[in-house]
Formats: structure tokens, sequence, C-alpha cells
């Protein structure tokens, strides 16, 4: 555990050096000093506006940070060969996976809490009260953003950085559909559609924006099952990932 | 070999079990449960249909017209709302049209064990994966 650990602080240091997640990072947080800024014309509840679609800006703060902090990892390592003197000695490749994918998670929690403070910041300047659930609800949505940093990782392992970005963002819009509605992009086959549909994870389990800006209490048992069910993705993903990297001949 | 075909084998059983009951709730909900109009509100629009054949929105700008205010919840003061805005409901109670609002899986708590099963396969199918490979690795 500890050269899985002194490699994610290595991971954590070395990402907190590049200017891209910091301008993710930025864009989050100007794209939620803007969502505030919309005016209300005088429309009752305006807050509940301003909850929705901060929440939804964080969701996707998440999606661009895991593109951003974990698809240029692997192929950089592999380009400049840093990865086999890596792997050759002090560290396993299951151990080099952990590594990377622990400070990017670290890179990528920091972000989502600043986020949850910037838009709870935002709210108490507009006079609006901040709900109990925020923090548990940026919970769900670090999660989702954990999910998709594995899935990142794992499509990093057998493509390349120009194609997993737009996989990755076309999983992450495949996996809000309902089953129904996955089948209609190609009713010929509903059988098939219906397979490939049940094998993607159903993401609407980490959305509670709507709930939480109606003032609608959510039990704690679902933020924990909805937690487990998240990390079970990830774990799969990072397996699978694994399972890959494992079989890569490096030389 | 033998190893990698086994664990195939139980990922296709595992997958093949969360196919069978998957939960997307639209088609794993109980008729109640994708029930959307208010349950008072309702006898009281058929009543009133039976009586005049007006529509529930013809019977609002009545009330609107009249003055009578069409009240539903306790907990809002409807003093300062006008016009259509007068059909309020309290936060959580179900109103027509708002179907897609419960069918999320916070709601739909019949689905909750659904997520614990397809959270353990996903725990033994990560597990099984990771075991395998490394044994694989190893024979290399």
């Amino acid at each position: 555990m500890k050269p899985v650990m002194t490699f994610a602080l290595m991971t954590l240091r070395n990402l907190l050096r590049r200017r891209a997640i910091w301008g993710i990072s930025i864009v989050i947080l100007i794209s939620l000093f803007g969502i505030g800024q919309i005016p209300s014309y005088g429309v009752s509840n305006e807050g509940r506006f301003i909850l929705d679609f901060g929440l939804f800006g964080l969701e996707i703060g998440a999606l661009l940070l895991a593109i951003g902090l974990a698809s240029n990892i692997y192929p950089r390592d592999r380009e400049r060969k840093t990865v086999m003197p890596i792997i050759a000695v002090p560290l396993s490749r299951g151990q080099y996976l952990m590594g990377r994918f622990v400070g990017a998670a670290i890179v990528e929690a920091a972000a989502m809490l600043v986020g949850c403070i910037g838009l709870m910041i935002i709210l108490i300047i507009n006079g609006h009260a901040v709900p109990a659930d925020m923090l548990p609800a940026t919970g769900l949505l670090l999660v989702e953003g954990w999910f998709l940093l594995a899935v990142v990782f794992f499509f990093s392992f057998w493509t390349s950085p120009p194609l997993n970005a737009p996989l990755t963002v076309l999983l992450f819009i495949v996996s809000q559909m309902s089953v129904a509605g996955f089948i209609k992009l190609f009713p010929q086959a509903p059988g098939l559609m219906r397979t490939l549909r049940l094998l993607l994870p159903h993401m609407d389990v980490f959305h509670i924006k709507d709930p939480i800006a109606h003032g609608i209490d959510i039990p704690g048992l679902y933020f924990f099952l909805a937690m487990l069910y998240g990390l079970a993705y990830m774990a799969f993903m990072l397996s699978i990932a694994l399972a890959i990297f494992r079989s890569k001949d490096l030389k | 070999m033998k190893l990698s075909a086994v664990i195939l084998v139980t990922a296709v059983v595992l997958l093949s079990l969360t196919c069978k009951a998957d939960y997307d709730i639209t088609e794993v909900a109980s008729p109640e449960h994708l029930e959307t109009d208010h349950p008072h509100e309702h006898d009281e629009y058929e009543l009133e249909d039976a009586e005049h054949g007006e529509s529930d929105h013809e019977h609002e700008a009545e009330s609107v017209e009249t003055g009578s205010v069409h009240d539903e919840s306790l907990e809002h003061d409807v003093s300062d709302i006008s016009g259509s805005d007068r059909h309020v409901h309290g936060a959580g109670e179900r109103n027509h049209g708002t179907g897609w609002f419960f069918n999320q899986p916070w709601a739909a708590s019949f689905i909750w064990g659904k997520m614990v099963r397809d959270s353990v396969i996903l725990i033994i199918l990560a597990a099984a994966i990771f075991i395998t490979s490394g044994y694989r690795r190893k024979r290399k």
C-alpha cells in the first residue's frame, strides 16, 4: 500500500503542474459564477435554478476533469519511456495503475469540493438557503467522476488520446439513457440494443439534483447504495483496465 | 486457459442474471408507482367532468375567474400567486405530467435492491478479472 500512496503523491504533484487541470477548474468556477448571475426576472424560487444548473455544471466538470486528468497519463509515460523503469523494479503493473488512479482521484475530489463550496457561496450571495444534501449530492457526482476516471484509464490502454475523449463522452451520454430510449437508437435489433444497454452503467443513479432543488429529502440509505454502485462499477472498469495493461507488451 | 474459461462462463451467467431483471424503472415499476395524478385532485376532476364536461385547465381558469383559491398545499402561502400559478402542490406531492420526476432511482425504492445486486455482481466480476489477469501474467 505504501508504494501505491508514494506513487499517487508523485502523480498528484505531476498533475498539479499541468496547466490543463487549472484551466478546467477555472472554467468550472467561471461557469458557476455565470449561473449565479442569470437574472430571475421576478420568478420565485430562483435558487432552484441556480442549484439545478450548478450541480449539472459540476457533473460536466467531473467529466471534463476525468478526461483532462487521465487521458494523457499512460500514453505520455509510454512515449517518454518512463513506464518501463517504473514497472521494472519498484512497482507492479497493478500498483502503477492504482498509483496513477489514486493521484488523479485526489485531484478530482479537490476540484469537486472547490466547485461545491463555490456553488454554496453563490447561493448565499444570492440570498438562498444552502440545502443540507448539497455535500452528499456532490459526493455522488464525485463517485461518478471517479467512475469516469476509471473509464478514461481503461480507454487509454488501448486507444490514442484523441479517441479517448470522444469514446468517454459517448459512454457518458448513452449511460444517461433509459433502456427504451437506447433501443430507439437502433430499433431494428432490440435484443442486441437491450443487451448492450444492460452492460452499461445507469448514471441516473447519481442524479439527485432534482429532488434537492425541490426541497425533497433523500434517505441516507440511498446515498450509501448509490455510492456502493458507483464504486463497484469503478472497481470493475479498473480491473478490466488492469487486465489489458497486464497483457500488453511494452517493449 | 481452463481458469479463464470458468471465469468467462461465470461472468456470462452473472450478467445474464442482471439482464433478466434490469432496473429501468418505467419497465419494472408497479402501476401504482407509475400513477402520477394527484388522488383527490383526480376524483374531484372526474366529478366535475361528469357534471360539466369541462377539462382540468378550464376548471383552473374558472376558479381563477371566480376568485376561489384551489389550494392543495398546507405549507405554501398562495396569496401572492395569481393566474395558472394557483394550482400549487406541496414539495414531494405528485402532479400530472411529473412521472419522469418520480421515475428516478432516488424515488423508486423498489429498485434499490437491484442496485445492491448489481454492485455485488460487479465486485465479484472485478475480483475474478483481477485474479485471472494476474494468474495469466505470472504464467507468461
